[in-house]
């Protein structure tokens, strides 16, 4: 190190945000700054180059496509890049910390959340589920299932019609209407067609039709009308203890253990993991299969980007990886390893095509950047359980921290590890790109606040 | 007589007539007299009927040859025969005139060489030659048989005797002379006669039918066949061809003294004709006794020409490339010659030289040595293994006899020195460095009885000896096993805790999907697990503590488990005898054949089933009693836990292969929680598709490893 701290290093500042665009004229830097100097050399820079923007602002860097985490010297010898030439140094303004904002109280373990709009949607391993405000206002509780809900998920919210699909152990999905200004919820359809519980749930873009999977290792294609006269027999509509039951679609075979998430990547294609250790695309009117990725340990969860067009999943170890499901071979793109359990929730931001969320059994949420395959971002801790589930999300509403601490794991470099879950976090949610939900075994649904950044605004 | 011989007759025949015509210039007037008279005979002949033509001038002949072998017996009997001869036919008598005529012709040729005689007969074979060749059908009229010719001899003989009439009629007294001489001309008239016909026609007319005429066509068939008949076959013509009168050894003897060729005479087997050999005939036969080429005029000196030569010529013959075959070396030469080698180099095979030594020695003569005592004396003792004396180090400037003056001891290395007295070998030498003015001055050494004397001591009582030595590292007796992170997956971390029971936790198990455990402990309940979660979902209370908890397994497992457990049961009796003290659990591999148990004193017990009822291999990973073992039942894992706080996991893979073993490989050893009451781990169970392992642990807790 002490022989590196005399090298003088040649750099360049580039930016693909217009805003903050400097002259580009080389600066000569020692090697062994790291970013918090390179941020105050750039402000320097900005400062008098633009004496509009007044506040400091916060810059992440990328050198060689990856984010910088140590000094910028370590990082080109990792990167085996010669310290002769011009440094290319992109800079991006750094994606605010999310801040804990609001603890949600449930009576069991978490099991699912996901939001739509102001309202966040939790399944509950006590067979009930819960409709919140973003706010933190317990909205209602809906017993329904007789087993575990495993699966939550919102079709539409209309006005004051709102509708939301579940799925349980019960082997049975529930599809839901729920009146806004009279708060009352009620059963429309009860889905019955598999043979053992139903482990997660997937509702189609178009919210006309959404997705099972299940212990016996099927996936169900289901209709999502709220009215069943198309496709449900006399008979069955007739059977008044069970109310509507309807009969899938379609099912499609193929898995040979359990699959443990489904999600839509158009109206036509499926994707699905399964406990298989196979990611596999499905083809919803043929009922065929697309593609197959085959990993080296059962799948817990997978999430797709349309921004980036990328798979990314959760296995049984510690690690995160994204696969390209345009490539035939089972090949990694990236493994983001820092969890120290079983991650079980993984989400891509929907507005950003670098980030995304997981939740693991060491009760930890992180953000991650692609570019930064080491660190995650930021940890969201606070959780004092199993996270089981987490979601993104949208919205800039200032709460009360509930949170037992924010930890900003290295604070020099950008990583975010949002503690606050004391058990396992078993899901989490990012449908709003504001707002990180995860749900836990410590019976709390924990969101983050995404701070908009002006650049992604 | 064979064709080539015909063929090489005709040549010196034709060769003889030139000769001839040279030499007998003078002589051949009357020959030629005789041949234009032949000449006119023929031309009438052929005049006339072509049949009636020649028929009698050969029928003449013929009668010519067999009286003339007749006359060969006695003198008088030839003549006698001669006159009856005479009676028979005109003809005969013309002919022998005719030859009579040239007996006298040739006679004055003789005078000149001998050698003439036969030629001269020769050129006057040609004109008869000449005659027949112009007609082909003469040669083969030789052979009918007389009888029919007899018929219509007057008539055909009439127009030629009035011709030769004139001739004869000069040489008439001659004819008389000597019977003797009648019958040498008869000889050589017969060898006139009967050879210019036979060469004679190729030579002017191309065609050979006539030869073949000649030739009995009886076929392959036993001449006895002919024995009863008076004739011996038949020609080409379909004639017969008259038996030749019988001579006997008496005969023989007769001619063998008169006949002055009867030595050169053979006989035509198939026709029965007597032959006699001409000078060129005898000349052709001498050559092919010696061995040499037969034909005289060959060249055996003739400039060579080589054609297939090593030169390379301006203007090839061959214009063509050479083939590649010429340069590429022959794989089938190459083939027998690797074989060859290889035969010589296996002992199969072997050289001359080496046969020719063998054989030699074979040959010798082998005297059993009395004397000998064994085979060790080919090879002295000494020398089986030589053991090279250590080297010394060269000698030093101190042991000079002039050393350099600082080698030499000054007052304080001599105090030293001498205060070493006791203890020599501690001195700095073993000797006094001593200066002598020149090597004269050295005196003897003192001690080198003393020392040979020990050094042969030495040798005789401390032989060198080799010393063998094994070196075996430690490493090498380990087994060659794979690297642990080349059998992946296995659990290497505790990941889950499900966390619950109040008392210990006797037994746990997967259901077959691997959704949910069981568990059951001494807090007398029974609790149902999400395994993927570790969430409780059921708690049932029972009365009394739980020892075993078990899934209902899937119908087709049931009745192999009853025939396994008998099975089981009957190694555990022989097992009993072999190995371990207490058994505290067994563990059969979902293929069968492979049982594992666990033991109270402290030990896994592989058994291959079919490899012996006496353990494969004896596992001792724990330190404490060893509680359970399991075998995954997808994967070639196996667990087992003991009292001593830890889970092991092992790989094990059973091969289809008989010949294989079974590959047993120590994988992870996973902490188990601090042990309550001495028990850590009551039972480990594997997650039925993951490789997942299931502790139940005595601190109330299950324990999911992945």
């Amino acid at each position: 190190m002490a022989d590196q701290a005399e090298v003088q290093l040649q750099v360049r500042f580039v930016t693909k945000q217009e805003q903050y665009a400097v002259p580009d004229s080389p600066y000569a830097i020692q090697s062994n700054v790291q970013s918090p100097e390179l941020n105050n050399l750039l402000n320097a820079i900005l400062k008098e180059t633009k004496p509009l923007i007044q506040k400091v602002v916060e810059f992440d860097f990328l050198v060689c496509g990856e984010l910088l985490c140590t000094s910028i010297a370590e990082h080109l010898q990792e990167k085996g890049i010669s310290t002769e030439d011009t440094l290319e140094i992109e800079y991006l303004e750094r994606f605010p910390a999310p801040k804990p904002q609001e603890c949600l109280m449930h009576d069991d373990w978490v099991s699912s959340v996901h939001t739509h709009g102001s309202w966040i949607l939790s399944g509950c391993y006590d067979n009930s589920i819960h409709i919140w405000t973003t706010k933190g206002q317990h909205k209602l509780a809906i017993p329904g299932h007789t087993s575990p809900v495993k699966g939550v998920s919102w079709v539409s919210i209309d006005g004051d019609q709102a509708s939301f699909a579940s799925c349980s152990h019960d082997q049975s999905a529930m599809l839901w209407v729920w009146n806004v200004a009279r708060n009352s919820v009620d059963c429309v359809v009860t889905c019955r067609g598999h043979d053992k519980g139903v482990e997660c749930i997937a509702v189609a873009v178009d919210a006309k039709h959404f997705a099972t999977g299940s212990w016996d290792n099927n996936i169900c294609l289901w209709s999502a009308s709220l009215t069943d006269e198309d496709n449900v027999p006399a008979k069955k509509r007739s059977k008044p203890e069970q109310g509507n039951s309807r009969t899938p679609k379609s099912t499609l075979k193929g898995h040979r253990e359990a699959v443990s998430a489904v999600k839509w990547v158009d109206y036509n294609t499926l994707l699905s993991s399964s406990w298989d250790h196979l990611l596999k695309l499905w083809d919803c009117e043929l009922g065929g299969i697309k593609q197959e990725i085959a990993g080296n340990k059962a799948f817990f969860d997978a999430d797709w980007s349309p921004l980036n067009n990328s798979i990314v999943t959760a296995s049984a170890d510690r690690h995160v990886r994204i696969y390209d499901p345009r490539s035939t071979e089972s090949i990694v793109k990236t493994t983001f390893t820092s969890h120290t359990g079983w991650v079980q929730s993984v989400r891509w931001s929907t507005t950003r095509d670098t980030l995304f969320l997981s939740a693991g059994y060491d009760g930890q949420v992180k953000l991650w950047e692609t570019r930064s395959p080491r660190t995650p971002l930021y940890d969201l801790t606070g959780h004092e359980d199993k996270v089981l589930c987490c979601d993104y999300f949208d919205f800039v509403i200032i709460v009360k921290i509930a949170l037992k601490s924010l930890a900003l794991v290295i604070p020099r470099t950008p990583l975010y590890d949002l503690t606050g879950h004391e058990d396992k976090v078993l899901c989490c949610d990012w449908s709003n790109p504001a707002l990180l939900v995860s749900g836990s075994c410590d019976n709390t649904v924990r969101i983050f606040k995404a701070k908009h950044a002006t650049a992604s605004a | 007589m064979p064709p080539y011989k015909t063929g090489l007759l005709k040549r010196k025949i034709s060769e003889n007539t030139n000769k001839t015509e040279d030499n007998s210039s003078n002589s051949s007037c009357d020959d030629h007299n005789l041949i234009t008279g032949d000449l006119d005979k023929e031309e009438d002949s052929s005049d006339s009927d072509n049949e009636d033509g020649v028929v009698p001038s050969d029928t003449e002949l013929d009668g010519v040859v067999f009286d003339s072998g007749d006359s060969l017996l006695s003198d008088d009997a030839a003549n006698e025969s001669l006159e009856e001869s005479s009676d028979v036919s005109d003809s005969e008598e013309d002919e022998a005139s005719d030859g009579s005529n040239e007996e006298s012709d040739s006679d004055k040729s003789e005078s000149n060489t001998e050698g003439t005689n036969a030629n001269t007969a020769k050129s006057k074979l040609k004109p008869d030659n000449e005659d027949s060749g112009a007609e082909s059908g003469s040669g083969s009229a030789l052979r009918p048989p007389r009888s029919p010719r007899s018929s219509r001899h007057n008539t055909n003989k009439k127009p030629f005797k009035k011709k030769e009439f004139k001739q004869t009629k000069t040489v008439a007294d001659k004819n008389a002379n000597s019977s003797v001489d009648a019958l040498e001309q008869k000889i050589k008239e017969v060898q006139v006669n009967i050879q210019p016909v036979q060469e004679k026609d190729e030579y002017e007319s191309g065609d050979t039918s006539d030869e073949e005429g000649r030739v009995n066509t009886a076929g392959e068939v036993p001449r006895w066949w002919y024995a009863e008949y008076d004739h011996v076959g038949y020609d080409a013509d379909g004639r017969r061809i008259a038996r030749p009168p019988h001579a006997d050894r008496i005969d023989d003897f007769l001619r063998k003294c008169e006949a002055p060729d009867f030595w050169r005479t053979v006989r035509d087997p198939s026709t029965g004709q007597e032959i006699i050999l001409s000078k060129k005939d005898l000349e052709l036969i001498s050559r092919i006794r010696e061995g040499r080429v037969p034909n005289a005029e060959h060249d055996e000196y003739q400039p060579w020409v080589e054609w297939f030569s090593g030169e390379v010529l301006q203007t090839p013959l061959r214009a063509f490339p050479e083939h590649k075959r010429s340069f590429l070396p022959s794989r089938d030469e190459q083939r027998h010659v690797a074989r060859l080698v290889h035969a010589l180099r296996m002992g199969w095979a072997k050289t001359r030289r080496q046969l020719a030594d063998e054989r030699r020695r074979n040959k010798e003569l082998k005297f059993y040595d009395l004397w000998g005592s064994g085979a060790q004396e080919e090879q002295p003792r000494a020398l089986q293994r030589h053991i090279p004396a250590p080297r010394r180090p060269p000698p030093s400037h101190a042991e000079s006899y002039n050393p350099p003056p600082e080698y030499l001891l000054d007052d304080k290395e001599m105090k030293e020195w001498n205060s070493l007295e006791e203890t020599p070998w501690r001195r700095k030498y073993t000797f006094l460095p001593t200066q002598h003015s020149c090597l004269r001055a050295v005196p003897a050494y003192p001690r080198f009885l003393r020392e040979r004397f020990l050094r042969c001591l030495d040798l005789y009582l401390a032989p060198r000896a080799i010393k063998m030595r094994l070196t075996i590292r430690p490493e090498e007796l380990v087994p060659q096993l794979p690297a642990p992170r080349d059998l992946q997956p296995f659990p290497t971390d505790e990941v889950l805790q499900f966390r619950g029971h109040t008392g210990l936790v006797r037994s746990a198990d997967f259901d077959p999907a691997g959704q949910y455990v069981v568990s059951g402990g001494d807090d007398a309940t029974v609790r149902i697990w999400e395994a993927g979660t570790g969430r409780c979902l059921r708690t049932i209370e029972l009365g009394e503590p739980v020892r075993l908890v078990e899934w209902t397994p899937a119908c087709p497992v049931t009745q192999r488990a009853v025939r396994v457990y008998d099975l089981v049961k009957q190694e555990l009796v022989r097992k009993l005898l072999a190995g371990a003290q207490w058994l505290s659990a067994l563990a059969l591999h979902p293929a069968g054949d492979n049982l594992l148990l666990a033991s109270y004193d402290r030990k896994c017990i592989w058994f291959d089933l079919e490899l012996s009822s006496r353990p494969y291999q004896t596992l001792r990973l724990h330190a404490g009693a060893v509680r359970s073992v399991a075998f995954h039942r997808r994967y070639p894992l196996f667990a087992s836990a003991g009292d001593d706080r830890h889970v092991v996991v092992c790989h094990g893979s059973v091969y289809n292969d008989l010949l294989q073993n079974p590959l047993l490989v120590p994988l992870k050893q996973l902490r188990a929680p601090p042990p309550r009451d001495q028990l850590s781990v009551l039972q480990v169970r594997w997650h039925p598709a993951q490789p997942w392992l299931l502790a139940a642990c005595a601190d109330g807790t299950l324990r999911l490893y992945a």
